[in-house]
This record gives structure tokens, C-alpha cells and sequence, in this order.
């Protein structure tokens, strides 16, 4: 099982951390075979299904499925590791074991069914994510992004405890398969519905959703760019698998729930496309674009149907791919670790063809321009709310997307038709970063004209989901 | 039941409205953290009480992992802040304002 493989992984970076010196080259190739290896383990326990320690860990096709889809979020990103400037040559194999444990934890979290467990994956996820912020050379920004992070994180966690203790207080049980049974009848109690909201608070703060999302800007600008590269997409995955579990609890009847989600998709979209247009930097650029893509997929779990929870998990899959390729043209752009402004994206298109049109397809698909596998995305999400009838929502979400697309277009020009002041070199790069250029747009491209392939898998965990 | 379940619950709502005013009221990176640790305190009493209401074990098992992990925590926060006070040398949290909030 994938879980065992990354424990172990851990285990092992942990020792070699202690034992080797340090040498970037030899320590990159160790954590590439470790997340590479990863990948096949988790695909081939698919398959798997039961449940561990007394019902309170589940394995089924919903919890199998984010693990592969984490596991090849964490590849990629240890795979823009490739000169890791940004972090301290000693701190390589720390910074690959946080990464590491963070990816364990994540996937302990989505196969929790108990509070407990949630509670305790995410705090593990959490503080491996707080630790990584601040491992960055030279930059003041680090630190600070690495303090408000951690405050701001764990008073969302102590938030979302007070709601578990409320909601157990409610309903006599942590375990999920029993809240089911019982939650939708005792929703009407305050106590119950304050539980809820504030258990919610904490995966709104890991997904960067209105009103938890202030951290996000600062501590992608101030963290290393493979960090941030991290933090934008596999820890997102992982928040928006629990909140899916999460909501999912409701049965199919929230309605109170689903307006309260609705306000809250509303707010974050709005407020993460209006702050993004008037951004310089490409960090908090991508921040804000988060913040946005938190209220889009918020849309599809609102839905509380199995199309529209099928619909959040394919956006999650295409949100991932799309964010990393932006990101990888940032780091191979940055090449020194350095905050990437978007005017020194300048005269991308000579310098690189390949990053500028990559740059140019994911941002496209994350603005949803057909045929991406963004707008196959949004469109699930969107034809899921539709048929529940938020129509208003589906209006404003609309008008959201043609808002992102001003400044992902800022972007885009910046990258084609500016020129820069003085000549800048050529980048060049190696083969397997051109392999994974390409591999990563066609999947794009290819993924949003026959999506049927992915469309199942999210179906059927989505089924499983609804079902189990 | 020995104390009623509503009144331990006003105490535990108290203590974390006592934590999350600590915690806004920031002037120093300790006190901050310190409101953390009595928001997750006052979770924890919260968890007792449901547990004493209910008759059943696992809010007490709940606590007693609350704990566990809130001194995790308070490890990570402290030795992040010690990093951020060598390097500014101060744990005023005015200093920190290179980032935009």
C-alpha cells in the first residue's frame, strides 16, 4: 500500500539525512527514484478496498484514487528538484523527507473516516508544510511567510477541533459511517450546525477558500518555488478530497449547507480573480488564482451529488496538472530560486518556445478554454450545480472566468509580445524536462477533448463515495 | 451526571473565545501561539465533556491525542519563531510586515 511505501521512504531519507553529506546532485536522483517508485505503488493498490483500526481508515476506490493522483503530484514536484537553488545544499534531504511525509500524511487524509484520524493527518500534512516555508536561502520572506503560516494554520486547526468536540458532543460518534446515519436528522440543533461549519473552517484554510485564505499570497511569495509548487498542488488535492468526504456527510440533503458553501464559493472566486488581476509577481499571481480555483471546485462539491462530487475530483486531477505546468515554467524561468515577476517573463517565446507554449496551455486551461482539460473540468462542475438549480452561482462563476482570463492573458502577453530590456540568454533544457513539457500539454489538450478515461476514474470513486 | 453537559460546554466556549482573542490581539509571536494552545485547551475540555455526556471513551482518547500533537506544535511554532528572532531580532509582530497580508 502506498501509505507503508512512503513510511518507509520517510524512514530512509530520515537516516540518510543524518548519515551523508550533503551533495544536491546524488540527493536529487535519491528522492526522483523514491517518488518515481511511488507512483507505480500507489496505481497498482488501486484495486484495494477494507477498512483498518477499527473502521476508522478506509480504503476504497475514492481514497485509492487521490493517492495515485498525489503520489503524482509529489513526483512532479520532486522533479522540478532539479537544481534546487532556492534551499540550502544541507538542508536537500530534510527539505525531500518533509515533502515525503507531507505526501503520507495527505494520504492518510484522504482515507480517513474518523475525526481523529482526519485531525491527526492534518496536522502532520500541516506542520511538514510549515517547516518546508521557512527552508529557503537567503530570503527574509521565508521566515516571516513560515510564522504567519504556521499561527494562521494552527488557529484553523484549534478552529476546526472546537467543531469536532461540538459535533461530537451532537452526535455520539467520530467515526463517519455513524455521523451518516445520524448527522442529517440532528443537523437542526445549533450546536450541530456551528460543529459542522467550524470542522469546515480547517479544510477551508488548507484549500485557500474565502474566509481563510489570506495566508496564501504571502507564504507562496515567500517560500522556495518547488515549496510553493507543493503547497498549490498537492496539498490542495488532499484538502479537496476531505471536504468532498467531509460534505459528502450530509447525505444528500444540506441545504442549509449548500447555501452557506454557496456564499462561500461566490466570495472566494470573486475575491481571488478581482486581487490577481492587479498582481506582479508571479507567486502571488498564482496565489490568488488558487483562492479562485478553491470557489470553482467548491461549486461542484455544493452540489452534494455524485456528478457533481465526480465533477471536483476531475477538476482536482486537472487543476493539479494545469497549476504544475505554470509552476514548471516558473522554476525552469527562475532558474536561481528566485520570486519570479511577471514582466521578467518577458521574450519567453524566444528565449524558450516550448516553456512559453506550455505556459500559454496551462494558463489557457486554467482559465477554461476549450479544449483543455480545464474547460472539461468546468464544465462538469458547472453542469453539477446547474442541475441542482444555482443558477445564479453558475452565472457568477461564469463571469468569474471571463474575469481570470484578463490576467492570465496579462501573463501570456507577457510571455509572447513584450520585449525585454536587454537580451536575455537562451534557456535551455535538458531532455527529460522536454519530455515532461510535452507529455504535460499533451495530457492537457488531450485529456479535455477525450476526457473518458478520466471521467471514469472520477466517476467511480466519486460512487464510491456516494455508495460506500 | 455530576455537572450539566451545557455548562462545560459555556466553559469550554469561553476559554476559546479567550484563545482567539489572545490570538488576534497580536503584539508578540508568543502570545500568539500561547492563544493557540488555549483554543486547542479549550477543544479539549469541549471533547471531555461530550465524552462524560455520552458515556463513551473516545472523546477522552481524543484528548489525549490533542495533547500530543498540540506540544508537536508548540515545538515546531517555538523553533520557528526562535529562527525568525535570530534573524530579525525581535518577537514583535509589527517587525514582520514584508509580505502584504
Amino acid at each position: 500500500m502506498p501509505e507503508l511505501y512512503y513510511l518507509g521512504a520517510a524512514g530512509i531519507l530520515l537516516l540518510l539525512s543524518m548519515v551523508l553529506q550533503p551533495n544536491a546532485r546524488r540527493d536529487f536522483f535519491i528522492a526522483l527514484f523514491v517518488a518515481a517508485f511511488g507512483v507505480p505503488v500507489a496505481v497498482a493498490s488501486v484495486k484495494l478496498s477494507g477498512t483498518l483500526f477499527a473502521e476508522a481508515y478506509r480504503v476504497d476506490l475514492f481514497s485509492q484514487v487521490f493517492k495515485v493522483i498525489l503520489a503524482g503530484g509529489f513526483f512532479l514536484v520532486v522533479s522540478l528538484c532539479t537544481e534546487l537553488e532556492g534551499v540550502e545544499e544541507r538542508h536537500h534531504l530534510e527539505f525531500y523527507l518533509l515533502l515525503t511525509t507531507s505526501t503520507l500524511a495527505m494520504m492518510l487524509l484522504v482515507s480517513s473516516v474518523e475525526l481523529l484520524t482526519i485531525f491527526v493527518a492534518l496536522e502532520l500534512s500541516s506542520y511538514s508544510l510549515y517547516l518546508l516555508v521557512p527552508l529557503r536561502r537567503g530570503y527574509d520572506t521565508a521566515v516571516e511567510a513560515g510564522i504567519k503560516y504556521l499561527l494562521v494554520g494552527t488557529s484553523a486547526s484549534a478552529v476546526m477541533l472546537f467543531g469536532f468536540a461540538c459535533l461530537y458532543g451532537v452526535i455520539r460518534t467520530t467515526r463517519f459511517p455513524e455521523i451518516i446515519q445520524v448527522l442529517p436528522a440532528g443537523i437542526g440543533q445549533p450546536l450541530a450546525t456551528i460543529g459542522l461549519f467550524l470542522a469546515l473552517c480547517g479544510f477551508f484554510f488548507k484549500l485557500a477558500l474565502f474566509p481563510f485564505h489570506f495566508w496564501a499570497p504571502g507564504v507562496y511569495q515567500g517560500a522556495a518555488n518547488q515549496v510553493a509548487a507543493y503547497i498549490a498542488t498537492t496539498s490542495k488535492v488532499a484538502a479537496i478530497a476531505i471536504l468532498t468526504r467531509v460534505v459528502s456527510l450530509c447525505g444528500g440533503n444540506g441545504e442549509y449547507m449548500a447555501k452557506v458553501l454557496v456564499a462561500l464559493s461566490i466570495a472566494s472566486m470573486t475575491l481571488g480573480n478581482l486581487a490577481a488581476i492587479r498582481q506582479r509577481d508571479m507567486k502571488r499571481l498564482l496565489a490568488y488564482s488558487t483562492i479562485a480555483h478553491a470557489g470553482y471546485v467548491l461549486i461542484g462539491i455544493l452540489s452534494l451529488s455524485q456528478g457533481g462530487y465526480a465533477g471536483a475530483i476531475f477538476y482536482s486531477l486537472a487543476y493539479l496538472i494545469m497549476k504544475f505546468t505554470c509552476f514548471l515554467v516558473l522554476v525552469k524561468v527562475a532558474y536561481d530560486g528566485s520570486d519570479l515577476q511577471i514582466a521578467q517573463l518577458a521574450g519567453l517565446h524566444r528565449r524558450s518556445p516550448l516553456l512559453a507554449m506550455a505556459l500559454m496551455v496551462g494558463l489557457f486551461g486554467l482559465a477554461g478554454i476549450p479544449p483543455t482539460v480545464g474547460f472539461t473540468g468546468k464544465l462538469l462542475v458547472f453542469t453539477a450545480a446547474m442541475e441542482r438549480g444555482h443558477f445564479a452561482l453558475v452565472l457568477i462563476a461564469m463571469i468569474n472566468v471571463v474575469i481570470s482570463l484578463y490576467y492570465y492573458l496579462l501573463v501570456v502577453r507577457a510571455a509572447y509580445l513584450l520585449e525585454p530590456d536587454e537580451d536575455l540568454p537562451r534557456i535551455l533544457l535538458s531532455v527529460p524536462v522536454t519530455l515532461l513539457l510535452w507529455v504535460l500539454v499533451l495530457v492537457m489538450v488531450a485529456a479535455g477533448i477525450f476526457p473518458t478515461y478520466l471521467l471514469q476514474a472520477a466517476d467511480g470513486a466519486a460512487r464510491a463515495l456516494v455508495g460506500g | 451526571m455530576i455537572v450539566p453537559y451545557g455548562h462545560v460546554l459555556m466553559l469550554a466556549g469561553t476559554l476559546f473565545a479567550l484563545g482567539v482573542v489572545c490570538t488576534v490581539a497580536r503584539r508578540n509571536l508568543v502570545m500568539i501561539l500561547l492563544g493557540v494552545e488555549i483554543m486547542l485547551n479549550a477543544a479539549g475540555i469541549a471533547f471531555v465533556a461530550a465524552a462524560l455526556r455520552w458515556q463513551r471513551l473516545e472523546g477522552q482518547a481524543f484528548v489525549l491525542f490533542i495533547m500530543a500533537i498540540a506540544a508537536a506544535e508548540v515545538s515546531v511554532g517555538l523553533a520557528l519563531i526562535i529562527r525568525a528572532y535570530r534573524r530579525t531580532g525581535s518577537v514583535d509582530e509589527d517587525t514582520y510586515d514584508l509580505l502584504k497580508w
